[in-house]
């Protein structure tokens, strides 16, 4: 039966990462640079009267400010970066093919300084085998019917479907 | 949830931030509400309680002439560092203890009845806690607005207040 090889993550798919990590490093440039000038602003207005207020106004913002640069940078920013990492490793090692009845189980973890993964088990005759796949693909890869996976490193690269 | 549990993993991130910002625009402040010394006029106030931002604000409505502030402080302000202190241009003293700040006084100056407590008032009595002491004023031995007079010309209006 023909079959067709899709892959988790194509030349689109990595263009589209590096514009995600691009323009996420923009916005967040944006708003570093819009915090300070506000703070630059509160100070510039202080006087005797409103100073301790002013320099809560600055304080609240910069420390928002900082809040949410860092949150972005670690989660998204930083997640982007290693899905990146991680694609350019799935696409560029040996595969293996693993043949067998796919499922994507809700069980998850975070690998530190790497990905989100999802587990993905392969029923095959010999029995059942575990892989990951990154959580980002988890969606595709549960609704894609797939009947076989390429794996690397054991995570899930790419996946035949049939015709 | 996830949102949460990421928020957790980072909070020491997020902690010294809020910390760093805090010491950071503290300083930054510090330093844009305070002008040299020929630019500001500073009055230490021995009291138990005092609004010292209104007083400022109230002194600064008409300060003198090239003048950029004026700074209202309570002693405790210098507990940590007496070197400020010794240039202060206004001093305002209970009665006991004008022996003890002596050195700080313009010498052979007298110095003013600010607050009688007798009467149970005396200027400045809306922003200055006074205690059952007599209190007076007196203009600061070291201070760089003596010649030109707008150390007096505060002390007038504090008087006046």
């Amino acid at each position: 039966m023909p079959v067709d090889t899709v892959e988790l993550y194509t030349d689109e798919d990595m263009a589209g990462l590096k514009r995600k990590i691009k323009c996420w490093m923009i916005a967040l440039c944006a708003v570093a640079a819009a915090a300070l000038a506000a703070c630059i602003t509160v100070a510039a207005i202080t006087n005797t009267g409103n100073a301790e207020r002013m320099e809560l106004y600055a304080v609240v913002i910069s420390t928002l400010a900082g809040w949410v640069i860092i949150y972005c940078a670690t989660y998204v920013i930083g997640n982007a970066r290693r899905e990146l990492g991680h694609a350019g490793t799935l696409r560029s090692d040996e595969r293996e093919r693993v043949e067998g009845r796919v499922t994507v189980t809700r069980r998850w973890l975070r690998i530190k300084k790497s990905i989100t993964a999802r587990e993905v088990e392969v029923e095959t005759p010999e029995g059942v085998s575990r892989f990951w796949v990154a959580e980002s693909r988890a969606g595709q890869l549960a609704r894609a019917n797939a009947t076989a996976l390429y794996t690397s490193h054991g995570y899930v690269a790419a996946y035949e479907v049939m015709k | 949830m996830r949102f949460f549990k990421n928020v957790f993993s980072q909070l020491h991130s997020f902690v010294l931030w809020a910390l760093m910002s805090a010491i950071f625009w503290g300083w930054i402040f510090t330093i844009v509400t305070d002008a040299p010394m020929e630019k500001k006029i500073t009055v230490y106030c021995y009291v138990p309680e005092i609004r010292d931002t209104e007083l400022a604000v109230s002194l600064e409505e008409e300060k003198p002439e090239g003048i950029r502030m004026i700074q209202v402080h309570n002693f405790e302000y210098v507990m940590f560092d007496t070197g400020f202190i010794e240039y202060g241009d206004i001093f305002i003293l209970p009665e006991s203890q004008i022996a003890e700040y002596e050195e700080l006084l313009l010498p052979g100056g007298e110095g003013v009845k600010i607050y009688d407590a007798g009467a149970g008032s005396g200027g400045a009595d809306d922003y200055i806690g006074y205690t059952d002491e007599d209190y007076y004023l007196f203009l600061g031995a070291k201070s760089v607005h003596l010649e030109d007079g707008k150390a007096e010309a505060v002390a007038k209006r504090l008087l006046d207040t």
